[in-house]
């Protein structure tokens, strides 16, 4: 028997060892490596090596208007992108959630953008937003608009162009969710509510909701950080402009790093992302239900 | 108000006739919402260069192959053809290891018990938290020095590592529903854990392989941001070619929305094949 166990937890080591290996490489290692890199001055294509200068990259952080700057961008356009996606997206499902025909067919229609490439959304609501010959320009044309609007190159309208191209491609993610968890609610549940005599708002806070709770849980944490890392539409769109105004903590990293060439600052922001994630990660994480089949 | 509660009833009567075409109208809105910009981009690499940028915007006209013609056939250099087969392959290669890598750790982590298990699995799952630009600076320079700049090999390894996270836990999922007794009738027979696992468990988790592999294709191939820092030369895949358009001054727009076209339509189609597992795999089965 103590033969068989070990044997057990042999297999078991072989099993997971290829996956973990993969993801040391990939995925703890760079982390600990952009933790070295950050303490350096590294500067991306030129031939002096390194050099350490210690805290002084984060140091430097506290002191970079452009920095603070993305992160109050970075979460406005969190906060702004996944409260929409949410509210709309979560009264969509029930809207779709009517027995009617060719709902289902509808349904399916309405999930598309879901897999569109990101780059490509972006190349597309680029052209629509375009302020000479864009389509939205038209429709604010034909409601009345006296002249173009700078859809992209207004600061205040950029992010809220961009949370538009956002939402279009993750408001339907956001029903296609909700819509599945409010049909695993089984029938005899709103039969017991209406037995009880709850009204169908008071059904809602006090039935419909709770049950919702963990999907609600789910969908929010993902948008919240898929909202945070997105960085093809601002590539696609408005560059991080006009003047910083849609320049993201994500965007702010990449142009440090890939476009300014300065690695080592690009790592220090990186590692403060990466921990900030985390610990979103991490509360999320915790709250999965581990024992159960799902 | 009544839609708060679903209606599961066969409605009849003027009122709910009313609220039937209002849900109608507002799910049409909405389905319109998001296949416009779909509409547009197939429209616009239909037109000739002059209606991509008219104004007005032209709503009828024939429509011309001319901007696929060209973004296949004529290009300075590489044709777009070339960066959806870098595409192709580097999808079907990083989608196959993550989901057999994926299976085989899934398999161990829900079959055997061991300290650490749990941290295990939860520390797999929150990889797939882990922000990519984060990690892009230390990867970069990790394949530069390994001299594996702009080829596919570096890339099928960060999309496999990429999609390992789901892919192992959905999978977990999956095997923990198989009845356990159905492998220990195995055991009895006198197969080995491999056998088990090669020959009973995965046949019988095979939707979720399937489900798993779409979605890791999926991933793989919308994929911008690495492959645009490890491949931006000749082992570029489509979005990297895709994006290379927007860099310069007089953007062909109807070869653009060509080549957009190609990139998006074969994902579309992925789409409608994988619907019945989409929700379960999209929240790593915490919804379905």
């Amino acid at each position: 028997m103590a033969a068989s166990k070990r044997a057990d937890r042999r297999t078991a080591l072989l099993l997971i060892a290829p996956a973990m290996l993969v993801l040391v490489a990939i995925n703890i290692y760079p982390f600990i490596y952009a933790l070295y890199i950050s303490l350096h001055t590294f500067t991306l294509g030129r031939p002096t090596p390194p050099r350490y200068i210690g805290w002084s990259n984060y140091r430097d952080l506290l002191d970079d208007d452009r920095f603070i700057n993305s992160l109050w961008v970075s979460f406005k356009f969190v906060a702004i992108a996944a409260a929409v996606e949410f509210l709309v997206g979560f009264a969509l499902a029930f809207l779709f959630s009517a027995k009617l025909r060719g709902m289902a067919t509808l349904r399916k229609l309405a999930i598309l953008p879901i897999m569109v490439m990101p780059l490509a959304s972006g190349l597309i609501w680029f052209y629509i937003f375009n302020e000479n010959f864009g389509a939205m320009n038209w429709f604010a044309f034909l409601l009345g608009a006296p002249h173009r609007i700078p859809f992209l190159t207004d600061g205040k309208l950029a992010i809220l162009s961009l949370v538009l191209a956002d939402a279009w491609q993750w408001t339907p993610f956001v029903m296609l969710v909700m819509f599945a968890a409010l049909q695993a609610i089984p029938e005899y549940v709103y039969e017991a509510a209406k037995m009880d005599g709850l009204t169908p708002w008071q059904t809602f806070w006090r039935v419909t909701l709770p049950l919702l709770r963990s999907a609600i849980w789910v969908v929010l944490v993902l948008r919240v950080v898929d909202a945070f890392r997105m960085i093809e539409l601002i590539y696609l769109m408005t560059r991080g402009g006009p003047g910083g105004a849609t320049e993201t903590l994500s965007w702010y990293i990449y142009s440090t790093g890939f476009l300014d060439q300065d690695l080592g600052s690009a790592a220090a922001e990186a590692v403060v992302m990466i921990i900030a994630v985390s610990i979103i990660a991490q509360i999320f994480v915790r709250r999965l239900n581990y024992g159960a089949a799902t | 108000m009544s839609t708060i509660v679903p209606d599961k009833k066969n409605a009849v009567g003027a009122a709910t006739g009313a609220r039937n075409l209002a849900i109608y109208l507002a799910a049409c809105l909405f389905v319109g919402f998001g296949l416009f910009p779909l509409y547009m981009m197939i429209t616009t690499s239909l037109k000739t260069d002059q209606q991509t940028f008219a104004w007005p915007p032209v709503w009828l006209f024939t429509p011309r192959f001319q901007s696929y013609y060209n973004a296949l056939f004529v290009f300075g250099g590489r044709s777009a053809d070339h960066y959806l087969f870098n595409s192709l392959v580097v999808t079907l290669s990083s989608s196959a290891l993550a989901v057999f890598l994926g299976a085989m750790a899934a398999y161990g982590l829900a079959r055997f018990r061991f300290r650490g298990n749990r941290d295990v699995a939860f520390y797999i799952l929150s990889t797939r938290f882990a922000p990519p630009v984060g990690f892009i600076v230390p990867i970069y320079l990790m394949v530069q020095r390994s001299g594996l700049l702009d080829t596919q090999i570096a890339l099928i390894v960060v999309y496999t590592s990429m999609n390992l996270s789901f892919v192992t836990w959905i999978l977990r999922g999956f095997f923990l529903e198989i009845p356990i007794e159905i492998e220990e009738a195995a055991l009895v027979d006198g197969y080995t854990r491999w056998q088990i696992f090669l020959r009973v468990a995965l046949p019988l988790v095979r939707p979720g392989l399937a489900a798993t592999a779409i979605l890791s294709a999926i991933f793989s191939w919308n994929e911008f941001l690495f492959a645009s820092i490890l491949a931006p030369g000749d082992a570029a895949t489509i979005p990297v070619y895709l994006a290379g358009f927007s860099a310069s001054m007089n953007i062909d727009w109807g070869e653009y929305m060509a080549v957009g076209t190609m990139a998006v339509l074969p994902i579309m189609i992925f789409t409608l094949a994988l619907q019945r597992h989409l929700v379960r795999g999209l929240t790593f089965g915490a919804v379905r």
